[in-house]
């Protein structure tokens, strides 16, 4: 039922957008309304966002949506600082060890030449945890994801997994970041 | 790990702390502990074959704890709540379902205890806050592990206020409350604002005064016949006939 509803809200939010949208750039031309064919913003990720069962606090709308923008965003930085071999990207997503974790990996990885290229075919998430004071939420998390483990331009080996992982997230200024992702065994 | 076969080959070893690239020699090939500090998948490529592992946590060292709130009112439901999550010195999430023992006192009472299993790193519990006011500790324990917070138990909402009127030197009416205390025996925090009301034929006077020492007291305008009330917040105390030699 949350699910649906924030979906609903997802459609509501994109919705609204694209009219506005439409609306600014028909005053641009001059008050002439045309049709126009608009795409938005390429779909998040997240084929899944589940959070009936968050406790002990139940998940505001508005905070599922900034959750499911955010968590789609750090996914999206972490695949290009992983490909790019650029750090930086990760600064507006993650934080503390997660942070600190993918950092590693990063530079680990530049300094052999090295690079993973991961084409995300979409996630399954269920929010697990939210805390009282809203301080601190954990979700699990069932990627699909295709990696390219590379030498340069060289692929050594590629595989397809179903990921699932762990993620704890908090809450910085204006977002939330990722600040646990931690890959569970099958199983 | 073992490499069937004899001579040089390069590993390679994709983890999610790092990743690496290094000769070795087919046979036996060891993997430091300082190469999987991060718990997850690690895949190792040798001669353009490839194998996946994956690297659990190690024992729980450090438990992080949200105490919530950091304040709250003495003897009231469900208004404590803490969450633990448990992590090993490598800053991954402890995920075998772990015991926490949570507690939550003020020295000197009994306070409340519950053992919560951990599920998915994280154990929570809820409780009622104590009925004695003052800080109480609020600890998370795991095997050796323990973290404390403290929770500041405050006295909740005044309860059955009692006042007492008298004539001052001047003619006005002197209120001055008994001791104010919340409905556990909790004194009430100085500062907080007591209203004395006295409604009579010119009309209604109101005085705020706060609490010093536990009392609260105040003058309200002379009359001859009025009808004294006492509130704190949503709480009424006695009301008080004024007037015929009262």
């Amino acid at each position: 039922m949350n699910r649906m509803a924030s979906n609903r809200h997802l459609e509501e939010f994109r919705g609204k957008g694209l009219r506005i949208a439409a609306l600014s750039l028909a005053v641009l031309l001059g008050g002439a309304w045309n049709p126009i064919i608009m795409h938005a913003a390429p779909p998040a990720p997240l084929q899944l966002f589940d959070a009936a069962s968050a406790a002990p606090r139940p998940l505001e709308d508005a905070t599922a949506l900034a959750i499911q923008r955010d968590y789609a965003h750090a996914w999206r930085s972490l695949v290009s600082a992983l490909d790019e071999n650029r750090a930086g990207l990760l600064d507006e997503n993650f934080t503390g060890s997660a942070h600190q974790q993918w950092q590693n990996a990063i530079h680990t990885q530049q300094q052999n030449g090295l690079s993973r290229h991961i084409i995300d075919h979409g996630h399954q998430v269920h929010v697990r945890f939210y805390s009282v004071d809203g301080s601190a939420l954990e979700i699990t998390d069932t990627a699909d994801l295709e990696i390219q483990y590379r030498e340069g331009s060289k692929v050594l080996t590629s595989e397809r997994v179903q990921a699932h992982y762990l993620v704890l997230l908090t809450p910085a200024e204006n977002s939330w970041k990722v600040r646990a992702l931690q890959e569970l065994p099958p199983g | 790990m073992q490499a069937p076969g004899s001579g040089d080959a390069t590993l390679y070893l994709f983890g999610p702390g790092g990743a690496s690239k290094r000769a070795v020699q087919h046979g036996a090939i060891s993997l430091s502990a300082d190469e999987l500090r991060v718990a997850g998948r690690y895949t190792a490529i040798l001669d353009g074959s490839s194998t996946s592992f994956f690297v659990t946590a190690a024992p729980l060292q450090k438990i992080s704890f949200i105490a919530h709130p950091s304040r709250v009112p003495a003897a009231a439901n469900g208004a404590v709540l803490g969450a633990a999550f448990l992590f090993d010195r490598y800053q991954n999430l402890v995920l075998a379902p772990t015991a926490v023992d949570f507690r939550l006192g003020v020295e000197g009472t009994a306070g409340e205890e519950r053992k919560v299993t951990s599920q998915d790193g994280v154990a929570w519990v809820q409780f009622n806050s104590g009925r004695r006011g003052g800080p109480a500790q609020f600890t998370a324990t795991s095997g050796n592990v323990q973290t404390r917070r403290v929770v500041q138990q405050v006295a909740a909402d005044p309860c059955g206020i009692r006042m007492k009127a008298s004539r001052a030197s001047d003619g006005n009416i002197l209120v001055e409350t008994a001791p104010i205390q919340d409905c556990s025996g909790n004194a009430v925090p100085d500062g907080t604002i007591v209203t004395f009301t006295s409604v009579d034929a010119a009309g209604r006077s109101t005085v705020d005064a706060r609490i010093k020492r536990g009392y609260a007291k105040a003058e309200l305008p002379a009359s001859t016949s009025a009808t004294l009330s006492v509130a704190a917040g949503v709480v009424l105390g006695n009301e008080i006939r004024w007037g015929g030699g009262e």
